[in-house]
């Protein structure tokens, strides 16, 4: 079992050394709201000066790639482009290419995809060259093949309806983009997440969602077949237990919690004294108050 | 074989007819009724069953309503049984969610507390009959387009509950405001009429039910809501804290083993099942023959195609 050690000192270099690549969460880790986190930006870079590789995995799905990139360089990051982002959004309209196209070909007799979230989860889904319900004309034979949740402040109980309706079919999926309960707002308070309105169609529908992001590995497995990463020489960073550190642990990355977001470092050691096995892989291999404590770890 | 009224015994859902119809009906003075599925599918009457309830009245048998449809008022519901034929009935004689959630509050809030509420008109009027100020129902009264507009939104400190209904205006902003409401105060209640995932409708359609918006707030506040409506018996005590009931001489008919036979069964009363509503007898065959005690309890003691099959047992 992982046993949650503060990351200081020449245990920094130690595991930072061999190092070939980061993973990085992103809300809670690079920044919190429309702030950056102190020294966040200068680890980016430091990483990249000393020869290794930075990607980025977030469940986030309301923001298409193109934005996460302007995002980055608007809170100071430089250098991070959008084919370095994985988040659920893009993986999901991956995911939804494969089973539905066949991982290439064009979009005719695919079916359309009815999508559950903003226009940044949409554009993802309609730049992997599939077709959104209630766009433009159905073609004859092009049934609802899939109902995607994501995080969807637009959620009424008329497309809940609607998704219920579309899934009495059972070759129609059902696919969500994260299962994340609720998300921290600048201000302390909390924001539902995805996995409350997955529940309310799950619930609906009687059926079980495919979910995408974290904890889950299809995005490790994305960020594979582009780049190719050495799960023995990667660390995961992230800030939620059940979500960036279980992920660490089912792709075989060792994992660094940082504390600037959503877990607190005791959650980590409450799951490490419990009894459960599941509770253990909730453990990080180790912890640091920010990712700015990362730098000394690197070479000038 | 054991599974008449009072015994004890594995109960195995045998059909109810002839002299062990005559001898149950004859057992009891109470008759439990759920609606959807049992008097009535959408507005139309289960043929046959207004005549079986109104010889069971000429019997002198008391007949109660209980069901976990949070839309409608007991108003309402009177107005229902009679437009589609069934004896008069009372108010008080009709439990449904919206009314026992009302008690719950009542009895669980203390004096001025107000109740954040996902649902409709009905659930709005039984809280204000009862003296619980309440907001909420309806489209959510947004203070701007955006989520982070919502969220500045300011919070009413009286609210001591969130109750959660059918809401048909159900909607991401009036989740977000629940949630609010849930961690504003660690004393919060949380509340739902029922867990049923499905409301039937006319024709064989279905639209999502009240335990989709319940799973939705327990995801969002990652914590469990107490839930008036059956299985959970808190419908029936408050049936029997409006009249004097014996379990035993008590009959619960339903159509739904998870709420109105689960119930049933574990307040000692016996069960009926009909096959009018959303429960085919295989599914019974299968919890009889699994291993498992916590299926069994699903088990009627007793089932008839449609309430009409107890007519020959009610004639004269």
């Amino acid at each position: 079992m992982a046993s949650c050690r503060r990351l200081s000192g020449a245990g920094l270099r130690e595991v930072l050394g061999p190092a070939q690549g980061l993973l990085f969460d992103c809300d809670g880790v690079l920044w919190a709201g429309e702030r950056a986190v102190p020294g966040a930006p200068e680890l980016l870079e430091r990483l990249r000066r000393s020869g290794k590789a930075a990607l980025f995995v977030s469940n986030n799905s309301r923001r298409s790639v193109a934005e996460l990139e302007r995002r980055f360089s608007r809170l100071g990051f430089r250098g991070v482009r959008a084919e370095h982002v994985f988040s659920s959004a893009l993986c999901s309209a991956l995911f939804l290419r494969q089973r539905l196209l066949g991982g290439g070909g064009n979009g005719s007799g695919a079916g359309r995809v009815f999508v559950l979230g903003g226009e940044g989860l949409r554009g993802e889904v309609r730049d992997a060259g599939l077709r959104l319900a209630g766009e433009g004309e159905p073609a004859p034979g092009e049934p609802v093949r899939a109902v995607l949740v994501g995080y969807d402040d637009q959620f009424t109980f008329a497309k809940l309806a609607q998704a219920c309706s579309y899934l009495r079919d059972p070759q129609c999926l059902l696919v969500a983009t994260d299962p994340d309960p609720w998300h921290p707002l600048s201000d302390g308070q909390r924001t539902p997440g995805t996995g409350s309105l997955t529940a309310a169609v799950e619930t609906a529908s009687g059926r079980k969602a495919l979910v995408v992001g974290k904890p889950n590995t299809y995005m490790f497995d994305c960020i594979v077949e582009r780049f190719g990463v050495d799960p023995s020489r990667t660390l995961m960073v992230g800030d939620r237990l059940e979500t960036d550190i279980l992920f660490g642990k089912n792709c075989g990355l060792a994992t660094i919690l940082t504390l600037t977001g959503v877990s607190r470092l005791e959650e980590a050691q409450a799951y490490m004294a419990s009894d459960s096995a599941a509770a253990k892989d909730l453990v990080p291999n180790y912890y640091v108050d920010s990712i700015a404590d990362l730098i000394p770890g690197l070479d000038e | 074989m054991a599974g008449t009224a009072g015994t004890a015994g594995p109960r195995l859902c045998r059909r109810l007819e002839g002299e062990a119809a005559r001898a149950v009906l004859a057992n009891a003075d109470t008759l439990l009724f759920d609606c959807d599925g049992v008097l009535w599918r959408g507005d139309t009457a289960i043929s046959g069953a207004p005549a079986a309830l109104g010889r069971l009245a000429a019997a002198g048998k008391r007949l109660c309503y209980v069901t976990n449809n949070s839309g409608r008022t007991r108003v309402a519901y009177t107005e229902k049984l009679r437009r589609l034929g069934f004896p008069p009935a009372e108010p008080r004689h009709i439990f449904g969610t919206a009314f026992c959630a009302a008690r719950y509050l009542r009895q669980a809030l203390p004096p001025g507390a107000a109740a954040y509420v996902l649902g409709g008109p009905a659930l709005a009027a039984e809280l204000e009959a009862v003296g619980i100020p309440h907001l909420g129902p309806g489209p959510a009264a947004l203070p701007g387009p955006a989520p982070a507009d919502w969220a500045k939104a300011p919070l009413d400190p009286a609210v001591r509950a969130v109750l959660v209904g059918f809401d048909e205006h159900f909607s991401y902003a009036k989740l977000c405001q629940a949630l609010r409401y849930l961690l504003q105060n660690p004393d919060c209640l949380l509340v739902g009429t029922n867990r049923d995932h499905r409301l039937p409708l006319e024709g064989g359609a279905a639209i999502p039910g009240t335990g989709c918006l319940v799973k939705a707030v327990e995801t969002a506040a990652q914590r469990e809501a107490f839930i008036v409506g059956k299985p959970n018996r808190f419908m029936f005590d408050c049936v029997a804290s409006e009249f004097q009931v014996d379990p035993a001489r008590t009959i619960m008919v339903g159509d739904r083993l998870d709420t109105d036979i689960l119930m049933g069964n574990s307040c000692g009363l016996t069960t009926l099942l009909t096959l009018t509503g959303v429960t085919a007898l295989d599914e019974v065959q299968a919890h009889l023959d699994s291993d498992c005690p916590a299926r069994h309890s699903l088990v009627p003691d007793y089932y008839v195609d449609s309430i009409a099959d107890l007519l020959p047992a009610l004639g004269e």
